[in-house]
């Protein structure tokens, strides 16, 4: 029983943090088409921000304004400097964040050196929950993730801005015939976009290992979850999220972490293969 | 062409002064310098440890060349990245060894390009292979610094597991042949010592979520884990470990957990953790004071922490030394049959040379915060039978 009760936690957790880790991605990708290959490089960004608040000695809440500083001031100059040109050229796109990808983790790794950083833990210890004691900072991170996802469908679906963005995405033409900025709202989605990347360093650092190679664990889990839950809705990230991380962490369990990543790519080849556009694709 | 005339006459003349001097016993400054290869990863996963493997190369090469050198020539140290695959790695040692005369090697790397490497010098020139490896490597021309899985556990677990009451182990280790057999060889010493194994588990390296993992250790009791994780697995599984918390009941043994790989883990996570290793940069003897006193005054305060991998590189051009010494040449073959007994003194220890291994002290530390403290050091350990 106790041991159900650890697998679900573990199952909430992980399709939880998946979905956080995903958003960036889901909305640079999803809603402007950019496939961000530096993604991961943002959430990197995010974690040395943390370790930067840390080295001076100031409180972590910080952090998290730190990181949309720095990932908002990279991801502006980026967006000025190369994907406004790239806007519907996916696969250039590709190429050109590949290539910034390799670029920061050069700047992170001359700047801080290659070696681990560790992240000290503002909420240690364990909660009982459901009589397993589960670490209380995976708990709390929990409830800020559920927190962020209901705001950002409640504000998508109901403020003016995502109007906009929702028909720029549909059709950029006729958004920007209509009075809609266009290269304003593109920028500001990308922005946006990867400052959340940044964000969800922050909440994640003090559970990671941190190095300038980092990011690379997250652009593949990312990846693969768009591919299945499909692209352009929150509700798809979510649906992906939980498909990837239910696979994973119950064929972990029953068998082991080589047959849970086995069944993860297989069921991404799958998707590719027999429904392209997800399970709940929008465009 | 001037110049180049009056080159050649020099070398002519410092050559001929160098015959002329030995047999009054002087050094001959003025031979040939000789090329060796120091082999380390400078790039790829494991290019971490490239910069203090480096700084500890130049410093044994520093202090040799003050004390005369290597048979008297001053050693000129060539750095090559070994960071990428084996091919790669051959490319370059054959470049060093053919084209620019290298005659020695020094290597700190993976197996495979050992194994690469072995077969490309087929024990025509002496090779030194430096890091903690699985065991086994017997070919010609090849001498092993690095500890074995019998060297790091034969004393350790069952002292260990008496001093901290140890009867379940949980075996978990990256998916590749140096965690496989650590653990092959882990498993006698297990059972002789009392304890029965719980567990065993291969992690794929592009694992980062360590959950079922720990899971399946809460469930199967284990009172002690031998970690056999590397680098960003090793720290990603103690962070989670950790804030489980696990650590407060159950003892972790590592066999490469370093200075980085604890920095990575952090203070907070260390508890009850254990390493084994022949170096740790906070050994307390005059011997590795004074060699850690050297690197800080050298390379500055700031220098790449010092470590078990980064170290033993500082130990293989020492061991070069005493090969070249005892041999009286660099003769492959010729050392080869002089090998065999060969000591020398370093940061480590003192440690001999048997069965083309080093017997030497092996350190089992407790991590304190993010450093480590020697417990326990067990004496001239064997490095078990390796060319059977």
């Amino acid at each position: 029983m106790e041991l159900i009760a650890l697998y679900g936690l573990n199952l909430v957790y992980t399709i939880a943090v998946l979905a956080l880790v995903v958003l960036g991605l889901a909305v640079v990708f999803g809603l402007l088409g950019v496939m961000n290959m530096a993604h991961g490089e943002f959430i990197m960004l995010g974690a040395y921000s943390a370790l930067i608040i840390q080295q001076a000695g100031l409180p972590y809440i910080l952090a998290l304004p730190m990181a949309v500083l720095v990932c908002g001031t990279v991801g502006f100059l980026v967006e000025y400097a190369v994907i406004r040109h790239l806007y519907r050229r996916p696969f250039d796109t590709l190429l050109a964040t590949w290539g910034l990808a390799i670029l920061i983790r050069k700047a992170v790794e001359g700047a801080f050196g290659r070696d681990y950083k560790s992240i000290e833990q503002r909420l240690p210890g364990t909660v009982s929950v459901l009589g397993v004691d589960y670490p209380a900072y995976r708990l709390a991170l929990l409830v800020v993730i559920v927190a962020l996802f209901a705001g950002l469908l409640i504000w998508y679906r109901r403020s003016n801005t995502g109007a906009r963005i929702k028909a720029m995405v549909q059709n950029p033409a006729l958004a920007s015939a209509v009075g809609i900025d266009t290269a304003f709202l593109s920028r500001a989605t990308f922005i946006f976009g990867v400052s959340v990347a940044g964000l969800a360093g922050v909440l994640l650092a003090p559970l990671v290992r941190v190095e300038p190679y980092m990011g690379l664990d997250y652009l593949l889990s990312s990846f693969f979850i768009l591919v299945v839950g499909g692209l352009g809705s929150l509700e798809g990230l979510l649906v992906g999220s939980t498909v990837i991380g239910g696979t994973d962490v119950v064929v972990s369990a029953i068998s082991d972490k080589t047959a849970g990543y086995l069944s993860i790519l297989i069921i991404s080849i799958l998707f590719l293969w027999l429904r392209p556009n997800g399970l709940y694709a929008k465009r | 062409m001037q110049r180049r005339e009056f080159v050649k006459t020099a070398i002519g003349l410092a050559a001929l002064a160098g015959i002329v001097a030995k047999p009054f016993g002087a050094t001959a400054f003025a031979a040939d310098p000789v090329k060796v290869g120091i082999l380390i990863p400078l790039s790829g996963p494991a290019g971490l440890f490239g910069p203090s493997s480096q700084m500890s190369a130049q410093l044994a090469v520093d202090e040799i060349n003050a004390a005369g050198g290597l048979l008297g020539r001053m050693i000129e140290p060539e750095f090559v990245d070994v960071g990428g695959p084996p091919a790669d790695a051959t490319q370059a040692a054959l470049k060093l060894w053919k084209g620019q005369k290298a005659e020695a090697f020094i290597g700190m790397h993976d197996s495979a390009v050992r194994g690469a490497l072995t077969n490309l010098f087929k024990g025509q020139v002496p090779y030194i292979y430096t890091p903690v490896y699985e065991g086994g490597e017997c070919s010609a021309g090849t001498y092993v610094l690095g500890e074995t899985p019998s060297q790091q556990l034969e004393p350790v677990i069952p002292w260990l597991s008496a001093e901290k009451g140890i009867t379940k182990w949980y075996l978990i280790g990256n998916d590749y042949n140096w965690p496989r057999d650590t653990n092959a060889a882990a498993k006698a010493y297990i059972e002789a010592a009392g304890g029965s194994v719980v567990g065993e588990e291969y992690l794929p390296f592009t694992v980062d979520n360590f959950d079922s993992s720990l899971a399946k250790i809460k469930e199967s009791g284990a009172d002690g884990v031998l970690i056999t994780l590397v680098g960003g697995a090793s720290v990603g599984f103690n962070r989670a470990f950790a804030s489980f918390g696990l650590a407060d009941d159950v003892v972790r043994l590592g066999t490469l957990i370093e200075e980085n790989t604890l920095a990575g883990i952090g203070a907070e996570n260390s508890k009850n953790l254990f390493s084994s290793a022949g170096y740790f940069a906070s050994i307390d003897t005059p011997a590795a004071k004074a060699f850690a006193d050297k690197y800080k005054a050298k390379n500055g305060a700031d220098a790449p922490a010092l470590n078990a991998l980064g170290q033993s590189v500082y130990d293989g051009v020492l061991l070069l030394d005493a090969l070249a010494k005892k041999t009286g040449s660099l003769d492959a073959s010729a050392m080869d049959a002089a090998a065999e007994g060969t000591s020398y003194d370093g940061p480590r220890g003192s440690a001999t040379l048997s069965g083309r291994h080093v017997s030497k002290d092996i350190f089992l530390a407790e991590a304190d915060g993010a450093s480590f403290n020697v417990i326990q050091t067990f004496s001239n350990v064997d490095a078990g039978n390796n060319c059977g």
